[in-house]
């Protein structure tokens, strides 16, 4: 009996220390410039979760193989489930001028900062604050419409349309942070050269070249081929030419 | 011992000099004419025995083997050759006309059977008219001359009727007889050959030999060959060439010797010869041109090949088509090559290896393409389709090659950034502006990060129904609230909003009651009423009770109302003048001002915002 207790403590070691191992391994295999082992150890670990560190890492160890295409994409991958994660953000932006399309998204300076305030804060936070808001966006408007003492009437009447108008926003914002965390609308181009049909078939009208690395947004999906967009370009591509972010 | 191995090398040098050196030949000319006697002869470099001829069928033997031998030893720098030739001549005579074989002989040589080669005649028949009456008018291109036997030049075309670009030879051949020394001479008038791509064919072994032309046999030779490719349809006109030459004349002397015999005398004399002109027909190619047509006219091969079909980026491959055949080489165009976006493809090189033969240019033509692949990925190379004439079928022929895949792996020439310094070639082909140089590398990876850390689980899915829950109650709260509260509210509503806008109501009642005091000159009553009526004004408008206003405190709230000053000084003006008026003897003058002042007051402080 005694035997069998220490084995099963030493098989539920092994299994933590393995674990743990698993990940240990495969730095040590990028360390040692063993990058092809690194990435396969990488991928092990992310079929069982997603995490960012792990993405970020796997992408190191596709871009050191000259994979490109790999590489943003996990990192965009890390960037989706942390939009702040600074080194994946550095590496992105290097990856990508080594891409041949030199697609420059000139968003908006507003809708960058919109990104920036969005990516603040998780979902959770956005919808709790947005939650409360509007709470006290209720509360405000009773204020105002019960209290006789018009200077508490307007206080509380100013207080309501800020916290609706805080309300929606940061409404938005979670709807937002919801929709980069689960829409999947991304993709990176994977195949060296893809031409972009006029039609989701062969025989369409080539309209634009992509180059792998290439960051598109998937507008819709039809039997193999995928209606994509790229700056102000749209057009079919076969969905085995690209990998969903 | 040692005798026997010498022997033995004796024996065995001996034999390889026979061996090596026994030749024995046939040989006899390539033309003869009927009930004309021509020589025949077997040479042989040694010594032989038992010589067996072949059958003579067809030809009757007049005479012979006369058997002859020579023999010469030369010294050239110390080393001596020897030559010994043995030589059987039979003289024969064709029977009739025809071409013919004779069948190999045999001799032997110490022994050993020795077989010659074979031999072909062409029998020519025999000349139908006489031989010295020239002018025989059958023929206009004979020039007879006194001065000799006939001369004459003919231009001979292999077709008069051929396709655009068709290869048509044409020969310049002088045909004589009976005449002496003829020389060509330089002296050559050839046409222009308009219409026609010229190329000049080199004659081998150029030697006069006999053709029997219009029942006569002649002595035949080619002075030129062309080979043409009509540029254009419709009927082309070759003009006709002229030709001079020199023969010699025999000259009988007066004086006769008995040298003469042996030593005639000749003079040049020279002749001339007009080569007739030729039509030549040429069809244009049919209808129907496919969309490739190379312009090529004959008929062609095509071989593709490629040098590899796996690569890593930026390596580069060798396209190459062989084009072999005959016709007209000279004008192919290459054939274009669709290539697959990423492919770098440089200018052909074209290797010809044709020559011209009678019947065009013969031989092959090799295009390569040297491409450079820039992008990883599997690309098709697609089929590379030549087209041409086919003049011996007479229609258009299409010539394929098949499709290529060419798989191309990111290699080792795909720069990583941290292998530069072992890359002698930086080759980053992303040739794009405006990139901001970021760093030399990516940074590492995350060896301490939390890589067991879960996606965080949404508190409140959104868009979920608890989501919206979390809205729609305190809404619903609120609601009841307001619900169970809304006495109260319409009363707030109604006090202020009434006070409000009803202040001017009030001020007004008040201003035509002071008006009627005015009137009964009923002074305490007037200023009662002007006094009550700014005061109830003010408090209305304020929304401040009228026992909270006083004229200590009027000024500073009017002045946060953001009350111009000029206006404070005359609400404190009409304060104070109604206040004081009351105990003051005044005259109905004033009354009248303060009641005006008021009216006044109250319109402008109706405009205000308070």
């Amino acid at each position: 009996m005694k035997k069998i207790l220490l084995l099963l403590l030493a098989v539920s070691c092994w299994l933590f220390v393995s674990a743990q191992n698993d990940f240990e391994l495969a730095n040590t295999a990028y360390a040692e410039g063993r990058y092809q082992e690194a990435s396969a150890m990488y991928e092990n670990l992310l079929m069982e979760q997603q995490n960012a560190t792990l993405y970020y890492n796997n992408g190191n160890a596709y871009f050191k193989q000259g994979e490109l295409a790999q590489a943003i994409l996990n990192y965009e991958r890390a960037l989706r489930l942390e939009p702040n994660h600074k080194d994946a953000k550095f590496n992105l932006a290097f990856a990508q001028t080594k891409i041949t399309d030199n697609i420059v998204e000139q968003d908006f300076f507003l809708s960058v900062w919109a990104k920036s305030i969005r990516d603040l804060m998780s979902e959770n936070t956005w919808t709790i604050l947005s939650i409360l808001l509007f709470i006290g966006c209720l509360a405000g408007i009773l204020g105002f419409l019960l209290s006789r003492e018009p200077k508490a009437r307007k206080a509380s009447f100013h207080a309501a349309w800020i916290a609706l108008l805080f309300c929606i926003v940061t409404g938005l914002n979670a709807r937002s942070v919801h929709q980069r965390e689960t829409l999947r609308d991304e993709a990176i181009i994977t195949q060296g050269i893809v031409n972009a049909k006029s039609s989701p078939d062969n025989s369409g009208t080539d309209l634009f070249t992509l180059h792998e690395g290439t960051k598109v947004t998937i507008r819709e999906t039809l039997s193999g081929w995928v209606n994509v967009k790229v700056g102000q370009n749209e057009g079919w591509i076969p969905s085995k030419d690209l990998e969903k972010i | 011992m040692k005798r026997l191995i010498t022997i033995i090398v004796c024996i065995g040098i001996a034999l390889n000099v026979l061996a090596d050196d026994v030749v024995f030949s046939a040989s006899a000319p390539k033309q003869a004419i009927v009930g004309k006697p021509f020589q025949m002869s077997f040479t042989l470099n040694h010594q032989g025995t038992n010589l067996r001829a072949p059958q003579f069928t067809d030809f009757d033997v007049l005479s012979g083997p006369y058997s002859s031998t020579s023999s010469s030893t030369s010294f050239i720098n110390g080393q001596r050759t020897s030559r010994f030739e043995q030589t059987f001549t039979y003289t024969l005579m064709a029977q009739r006309a025809g071409t013919f074989t004779i069948g190999p002989a045999t001799i032997k040589v110490n022994g050993k059977e020795v077989q010659s080669n074979g031999v072909r005649i062409e029998v020519l028949p025999e000349d139908k008219t006489p031989q010295n009456t020239g002018n025989s008018g059958q023929n206009a291109n004979r020039q007879q001359s006194n001065l000799g036997g006939e001369l004459f030049v003919r231009t001979i075309v292999s077709k008069t009727k051929v396709h655009e670009q068709e290869a048509v030879a044409l020969t310049y051949r002088l045909y004589f007889a009976n005449v002496e020394g003829v020389q060509p001479t330089q002296n050559i008038q050839l046409p222009e050959f308009t219409g026609f791509l010229k190329q000049e064919l080199e004659q081998e072994n150029n030697q006069a030999e006999l053709e029997h032309y219009n029942g006569r046999n002649y002595q035949a030779i080619d002075l030129i060959k062309y080979v043409l490719f009509p540029q254009h349809s419709g009927d082309i006109v070759i003009e006709p060439a002229s030709f001079e030459f020199i023969t010699q004349v025999r000259v009988q002397q007066r004086v006769r010797s008995i040298f003469d015999d042996f030593f005639d005398s000749y003079t040049n004399v020279p002749r001339s010869a007009k080569a007739p002109a030729v039509t030549i027909h040429v069809e244009s190619l049919p209808k129907g041109k496919p969309a490739g047509f190379s312009g090529g006219v004959g008929s062609f091969t095509l071989t593709p090949s490629v040098s590899k079909t796996e690569m890593s980026v930026n390596d580069a491959f060798t396209y190459k088509l062989t084009i072999a055949g005959s016709g007209n080489m000279k004008l192919l165009k290459n054939p274009a090559i669709d290539w697959p976006e990423g492919f770098e493809a440089y200018d052909p090189q074209v290797n010809n290896n044709y020559s011209i033969t009678s019947s065009g240019f013969k031989g092959s033509k090799t295009i390569e393409y040297p491409v450079i692949v820039r992008n990883a990925g599997e690309y098709t190379v697609p089929a590379v389709h030549f087209s041409y004439f086919d003049t011996k079928e007479n229609s258009y022929k299409t010539l394929s090659t098949p499709e290529y895949t060419i798989h191309v792996a990111r290699g080792a020439n795909t720069v990583t950034p941290t292998d530069n310094e072992q890359l002698p070639t930086v080759t980053t082909y992303t040739q794009k502006e405006d990139i901001k140089q970021l760093g030399s590398d990516i940074r590492y990876i995350d060896v301490n990060g939390n890589w067991q850390k879960k996606k965080s689980k949404p508190f409140i899915e959104y868009g979920s129904a608890e989501y919206w829950l979390c809205y729609l109650l305190p809404l619903g709260i609120a609601t009841l609230l307001l619900i169970v509260l809304r006495k109260r509210i319409k009363e707030n509503a109604d006090r202020t909003r009434v006070r409000y806008k009803h202040a001017n109501k009030v001020a007004q009642k008040r201003l035509k009651a002071a008006a009627a005091a005015l009137k009964a000159n009923d002074k305490d009553a007037f200023y009662a009423e002007i006094e009550r009526a700014a005061w109830t004004y003010l408090s209305d408008r304020l929304s401040i009770p009228t026992a909270d206003l006083n004229k200590e405190n009027i000024t500073s709230i009017l002045t946060q109302k953001h009350v111009s000053e000029q206006r404070i000084a005359e609400v404190m003006n009409v304060l104070s003048t109604a206040e004081f008026a009351r105990y003051a003897p005044s005259t109905d003058h004033a009354m009248e001002d303060l009641y005006k002042a008021t009216t006044e007051l109250i319109n402008n402080l109706e405009d205000e915002k308070l």
